[in-house]
């Protein structure tokens, strides 16, 4: 279930997050982020821009997919449960993509009643290719 | 040939600029995304959590920028221009979750740069590091950019 309430107790290492798909990413999407972000860089809204740059096209904003992956998280840890996130940007993401982000639970840690959970992240496009990889914690609350 | 990137920013710290946050921006941003999580985009859920408003998204942090600062300076400084930039890395540390109509003060830095040479050639990476506090001075996050250049 989207949003369910999700306790420190019941996470184990080796769970996997609930794979988010994105997209398909349309460039009207990328110009409502660019808006929303105020990140107006042509190269994610003028192909021929982008392919004078050596590019070869649009692509999506780093952030965006960034925001994707957040997303994932906080589906399932829910909203501002999350304490760190950190991503390289592995390759491009171009209109059409289909972006799937997934993680998995690598550690947990208790420490004065904040209780830890830390996970891989990464988010793939529709050839399995990984376009976003990193690294995040969330605070989750505990039954105990 | 290829380009020369300026070291001499290296440590360069930005003029401190604050920044408010806006309860429309927030929807919007999480309606880019496509995130229509309730405790982004609805204000009763907001009231009633335990944040008493809304809270906006985890990325939310990369809009807060100087908007009184020519967003092309940095680049020209180091001797590039945006259609040689890519972002390369992005990390954020949150503390507390940013809220509409606090004001937040923003204090970044260019915290390091190396060279390496990829598969596409020599690339410069200009990490710039942002401290985010309230209005009691308490840090609520820190960001971490990394921009590649292609030199």
């Amino acid at each position: 279930m989207k949003y369910a309430k999700v306790y420190a107790d019941g996470v184990n290492v080796g769970d996997e997050l609930p794979p988010l798909v994105k997209g398909p990413v349309q460039q009207i999407q990328l110009t409502r982020y660019a808006g929303a972000s105020g990140d107006f860089n042509p190269i994610h809204q003028d192909d021929e821009f982008a392919k004078a740059a050596g590019m070869g096209g649009v692509f999506a904003h780093g952030m965006l997919s960034m925001g994707f992956v957040a997303q994932a998280l906080t589906d399932w840890a829910g909203a501002g449960r999350v304490a760190k996130l950190g991503v390289r940007f592995a390759a491009l993401v171009r209109l059409k993509d289909v972006v799937t982000c997934r993680g998995r639970v690598v550690g947990k840690s208790s420490k004065d009643d904040r209780h830890l959970v830390e996970l891989e992240v990464w988010a793939e496009n529709q050839r399995g290719e990984k376009i976003v990889t990193g690294r995040a914690t969330v605070e989750l609350p505990s039954r105990a | 040939m290829p380009i020369q990137i300026n070291r001499a920013v290296l440590g360069k710290e930005f003029p401190p600029y604050a920044v408010t946050v806006e309860r429309g921006k927030v929807k919007e941003f999480a309606r880019a995304i496509g995130d229509a999580n309730p405790f982004y985009l609805d204000d009763r859920v907001g009231a009633a959590s335990e944040w008493g408003d809304i809270i906006a998204p985890p990325t939310f942090a990369i809009t807060f920028r100087d908007e009184a600062a020519d967003t092309n300076a940095l680049l020209r400084e180091l001797g590039t221009d945006i259609s040689r930039v890519l972002h390369g890395e992005q990390e954020f540390e949150i503390h507390r979750p940013l809220q509409p109509g606090r004001t937040y003060l923003c204090r970044a830095r260019v915290s390091d740069i190396y060279e390496k040479t990829g598969k596409s050639g020599p690339m410069a990476f200009v990490v710039r590091e942002t401290t985010v506090t309230d209005s009691d001075n308490e840090i609520v996050a820190v960001m971490r950019g990394v921009t590649v250049v292609r030199l």
